[in-house]
């Protein structure tokens, strides 16, 4: 996996206006994918994502995901449109001592009467740089055979 | 289970098991069997142990399975925020061991490494003393999530020697006045001025959880209990905005109007009061005191009754899973076992009262303490069993779940159950 793909999560995430979400697979395979406004990178490079409901959707999935070994996704993206998708698997759930009390504290100043149901440590294995002009760049020069020619044709004056 | 872990611990006794019950989570698998085997802390594993930052033994009613008191974690949590409550095991019965990989412990089994843990850490307050000088941990202990509370360290049943025949609460009782210097008899008003100090540590806990040995006297048998606990109640109440706060109390099966009483002049919100085994003569003879204070049928009637005053899904027994097995009146067989256990606890789940399981850990200072536990079959067996009549009773067991308890692998099952409300 690319060091510099996984810096570049680290520095996105820094940015107050990047948009991060994460999608798990529920019990039948299907995905769902909600908003992670608290995502970071930790020091161990891994994805930490702050789940604030016992009963939500996402929580259960990612519980399913550690005991049955799923994969899950997150999706950052800048506000340069540099979009980011790192796809895992969930390392471990915090759910008390002072590393979950930290961020308890940190949710609670941002949202305030707000409670957390778990810290959730995502191992990546793997980031695709997913920015439209990166990918439109290599699927032109790998795939010509997906273009539409009227993009190649030559233009005519009344051409619109 | 995926092929690339099955490769990763090829052989053990975990993977077999995880092989033949792939809907069963490997990690509860292994938590359930490292209770049924109990473990081996090296010394390593013990040196990593800080008392600043991890719970460490000694705080508890029940005793350790190789008797020791020693400076040793008080359990471990996994890495899906599972605890393993767990005690201390002689090598010679073959424990899982802790020790160290990379400066960090994790469990071994015959010297293969399964999985990283955590020692439980310490809250805030356990480096604190009472108003009246009493270390406050001595007074209220911790679980990751949960407020443990212990007032009485005695169970009248042991009077007239009636007491369960797997239960060694006199035994440790004398150990903890003399060794660790825990009051046999808590203060309600001390024990309230340390939930107070404990609430005080932000996103640390749960709930409020409270038992103690059986108390027979009182004008009505047990109202000695229901009062005591009355007074703790209203003086940890008094720590909370609200009336009601998430709290689990696990006293002996109480008549009618003292549950009342109990519901309606305290903030309880739910009622655990243990059967320990679903059959009438093995209950008769495990449990003579119960047997001979309540009775099998009267004890079950009283779990009934309670689901009305605290709600469905709010009411619960308790089983020492294995006691059934053991001995020479024993069911004979595993899968009787089962099947007879299961039938009990189906009747009273459609009469909204949940069964959950802790794996027995014979102690040595017991009646029962020369028997082994069941086989990891078995337990897990009857944790599946236990939560497929949750689900088919449409009964939550959130107040007795990994949360705010720990101990019960059947519960921990219930982390996934359908949210019938939605
Ligand atoms: S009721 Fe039984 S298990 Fe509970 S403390 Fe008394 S003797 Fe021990």
């Amino acid at each position: 996996m690319s060091e510099d793909l996984r810096n570049a999560i680290g520095s996105l995430l820094k940015e107050p206006a990047t948009v991060a979400s994460i999608a798990t697979l529920d019990e039948n395979g299907a995905p769902v994918s909600v908003p992670s406004p608290f995502l970071r990178l930790d020091a161990d490079g891994r994805l930490v994502h702050l789940e604030l409901l016992e009963t939500s959707a996402t929580h259960r999935n990612l519980l399913r995901s550690i005991w049955f070994e799923r994969p899950v996704s997150v999706t950052v993206a800048g506000s340069d449109n540099r979009v980011l998708v790192t796809t895992g698997r969930t390392y471990k759930a915090l759910v008390s001592g002072p590393l979950f009390s930290e961020y308890y504290r940190e949710v609670r100043a941002r949202l305030g009467d707000a409670d957390l149901a778990a810290v959730w440590l995502i191992e990546p294995e793997q980031i695709r740089d997913e920015t439209y002009a990166v990918r439109k760049e290599r699927e032109e020069a790998l795939h010509p055979f997906h273009l539409h020619l009227d993009r190649l044709a030559v233009r005519h004056a009344d051409t619109p | 289970m995926t092929l690339a872990l099955a490769r990763k611990f090829p052989g053990t006794p975990l993977e077999d098991a995880v092989r033949r019950y792939p809907d069963v989570p490997r990690l509860i698998i292994l938590k359930t069997d490292v209770q049924r085997r109990g473990v081996h802390y090296t010394e390593e594993a013990v040196s990593y142990l800080d008392p600043e930052k991890h719970q460490t033994t000694g705080t508890h009613i029940f005793g350790a399975r190789d008797g020791v008191i020693a400076l040793r974690p008080e359990s471990l949590l996994l890495r899906d925020g599972t605890s393993i409550i767990t005690t201390p095991t002689p090598l010679e019965e073959n424990p899982y061991v802790v020790d160290l990989r990379d400066g960090r412990p994790w469990l071994f089994d015959a010297g293969v490494a399964l999985e990283e843990v955590d020692y439980w850490p310490a809250p805030a307050f356990y480096g604190k003393d009472s108003s009246s000088g009493v270390p406050m941990k001595n007074i209220v202990s911790a679980r990751p999530q949960r407020l443990n509370i212990f007032p009485y360290r005695y169970c009248t049943f042991w009077n007239n020697g009636k007491g369960c025949a797997f239960c060694d609460i006199v035994t440790q009782l004398k150990k903890g006045s003399k060794e660790l210097k825990i009051p046999a008899r808590l203060d309600p008003v001390e024990v309230g001025a340390v939930i107070g100090e404990a609430l005080k540590e932000e996103g640390r806990f749960s709930t409020v959880f409270l038992t103690s040995g059986s108390i027979i006297g009182g004008s009505r048998p047990f109202d000695d209990e229901i009062d005591y606990y009355i007074a703790i109640l209203k003086e940890v109440g008094k720590n909370f905005r609200t009336p009601k706060f998430p709290s689990q109390l696990i006293g002996t099966a109480f008549e009618k109007e003292q549950l009342k009483r109990l519901y309606a002049e305290t903030g309880l919100t739910s009622y655990t009061s243990d059967i320990e085994v679903l059959n009438e003569e093995l209950f008769n003879q495990h449990c003579p005191g119960k047997a001979e204070w309540i009775g099998y049928r009267e004890w079950k009637k009283r779990l009934v009754d309670a689901v009305e005053i605290f709600g469905p899904g709010r009411v619960n027994t308790g089983l020492v899973a294995g006691i059934e097995l053991a001995g020479p009146h024993g069911f004979r067989s595993e899968d009787e076992a089962l099947e007879r256990t299961l039938a009990e606890a189906e009747d009273l789940a459609r009469q909204g009262v949940s069964t959950v399981l802790i794996v027995w850990s014979p102690r040595p200072d017991t009646a029962l303490g020369a028997y082994k536990n069941a086989s990891l079959d078995y337990y897990i067996r009857l944790a599946r069993g236990l939560h497929a009549l949750r689900v088919k009773y449409r009964l939550p067991i959130e107040h007795d779940s990994y949360r705010n308890c720990g101990n019960h692998p059947d519960t921990d099952l219930s982390r996934l159950l359908p949210l019938w409300e939605e």
